[in-house]
C-alpha cells in the first residue's frame, strides 16, 4: 500500500518532507486566508492581541470567524461560547480520525503531549495526513503530521499578524483567487482518500450540506456530515459483506 | 469615571470572550484525544467516526463554496463550481494535486476576470 522507498525514512527525514510539501502550496493559501482573518477581525472591533490571541488559541477559520462577528455585536458570553463550540465540535472527530491515522497510541506519548500536539490539528493538516497515509508507514505518520502542522501554524499565525495591519495587503480582485485555494485543496485532496468508503463520504456530505444548508442554517454541517458519513458507511458495510459472500 | 468603568468592562468583556471561545474548542481537541485512546483500531466505530469526519470536512468546505461570506461572495456560483469541477477533472485523470489545483484555481481565476 505504501511505498517501500519511505520505510526506511527516520522520523527526522519525514519531518523535513513534511516541512517542505507544506511549503510548496498549502501554508501560503493558509496565511493569506487567515490574513483574511484578521481583516475581518479587526473590522469587528478586536485588537491586534485579541485577532492574534484567537488564531493562536481556536486555530479553526470557521470557529474564529463565527467568534469575531458575535463579538462585533456584543453577543453574550454564553452564547459565544455555545456558538464556537458548536462551530468547532468537528475538531472532536478529526481528533479521534486523526489520531487513528497516526495510531497514536503506539507512540506512548503522555496525556499532555498528545493534547499539545492535537492542538495544530485543523481541516487542512488533517486532510493533508490522510494523504500522506498513501505514501508513508503509520509509524512515520506523527512525523509528518508535526512537521506539516507546525509548518502552516507559523504561516497562519504570520498570517494573522500581517493581516491585521495590512488589510489592504491584495487588491480584492487577486484576494477572491487566493482565498479559493484552500477549500479547492483540501476538497481534491479528501476526494482523493484512500478507502473507498471515505470517498464516499466526502461526495454524500458535500453534496448534502448546501442543500441541507436552507433548511438548517450552521447545523448544516454537522446534519449532513452525520448523514452523508452514516450512509457512507453503510453501504460499506454492504459492499463488504457482498464481496466476502462472493469469495466464499 | 464612568468612562473608565465601561474600558475596564470592554477589556474584561473581551478578555473572557477570548478565554471562552479558545476554551471553547479546546474541549472538543482534548475529548478527541480522551476517546481516540479509548476505541481501538480497526473497529467498526472507528471506520464509522472516519467517514463522519471525511463528510463533515467536505460539508463545511462546499459551504464555503456555495455561500462563501467575504471578498469571495463577490463571485458567482458559477465561477466557483467550474473552478472545482475543472479541479476534480484533473485530479480524477492525473492524479496529480497540485496540477489540479492549479488548473482548478486557474480555470476559476479566468471565469473570475473573462465572465
Amino acid at each position: 500500500m505504501h511505498d517501500p522507498d519511505f520505510q526506511l525514512l527516520t522520523a527526522d527525514e519525514v519531518r523535513k518532507r513534511a516541512i517542505f510539501d507544506a511549503l510548496r502550496a498549502p501554508c501560503y493559501a493558509l496565511g493569506l486566508t487567515m490574513a483574511g482573518f484578521s481583516t475581518i477581525a479587526r473590522e469587528c472591533g478586536f485588537d491586534f492581541f485579541m485577532a492574534l490571541g484567537t488564531s493562536l488559541g481556536i486555530w479553526g477559520m470557521p470557529g474564529q470567524v463565527a467568534f469575531a462577528s458575535l463579538y462585533s455585536v456584543g453577543a453574550s458570553l454564553f452564547v459565544i461560547f455555545i456558538a464556537v463550540s458548536l462551530a468547532n465540535m468537528r475538531m472532536l472527530l478529526m481528533v479521534i480520525s486523526a489520531s487513528d491515522l497516526m495510531n497514536l497510541e503506539s507512540h506512548r506519548l503522555a496525556l499532555w503531549k498528545k493534547v499539545f500536539w492535537m492542538h495544530f490539528l485543523a481541516v487542512t493538516a488533517w486532510a493533508n495526513l490522510s494523504m500522506a497515509q498513501r505514501k508513508y508507514p503509520p509509524h512515520l505518520l506523527l512525523a509528518y503530521y508535526q512537521g506539516f502542522a507546525v509548518t502552516i501554524f507559523v504561516f497562519g499565525i504570520l498570517g494573522t499578524i500581517i493581516g491585521f495591519f495590512m488589510s489592504d495587503l491584495l487588491r480584492p480582485e487577486i484576494l477572491r483567487i487566493v482565498i479559493f485555494v484552500t477549500p479547492i485543496y483540501i476538497l481534491l485532496m479528501i476526494i482523493n482518500a484512500r478507502q473507498k468508503v471515505n470517498r464516499l463520504a466526502v461526495v454524500l456530505g458535500g453534496g448534502l450540506s448546501p442543500v441541507v444548508f436552507e433548511y438548517t442554517g450552521e447545523w448544516a454541517v454537522l446534519v449532513a456530515g452525520f448523514v452523508g458519513g452514516s450512509l457512507a458507511y453503510l453501504y460499506g458495510l454492504h459492499i463488504a459483506k457482498w464481496h466476502l459472500g462472493k469469495t466464499q | 469615571m464612568i468612562t473608565e468603568n465601561m474600558e475596564q468592562h470592554l477589556f474584561l468583556y473581551s478578555f473572557l470572550a477570548v478565554l471562552l471561545a479558545i476554551l471553547a474548542t479546546f474541549i472538543w481537541r482534548f475529548l478527541g484525544v480522551v476517546i481516540a485512546s479509548r476505541i481501538p483500531a480497526d473497529s467498526p466505530m472507528m471506520g464509522w467516526i472516519n467517514a463522519i469526519a471525511y463528510s463533515m470536512v467536505s460539508g463545511v468546505l462546499m459551504l464555503i463554496v456555495v455561500y462563501p461570506s467575504g471578498v469571495l461572495s463577490t463571485t458567482s456560483l458559477d465561477q466557483r463550481l467550474f473552478g472545482l469541477f475543472v479541479g476534480l477533472v484533473v485530479v480524477s485523470l492525473f492524479k496529480r494535486l497540485i496540477l489540479a489545483l492549479c488548473c482548478g484555481v486557474f480555470a476559476f481565476a479566468l471565469a473570475v476576470s473573462f465572465f
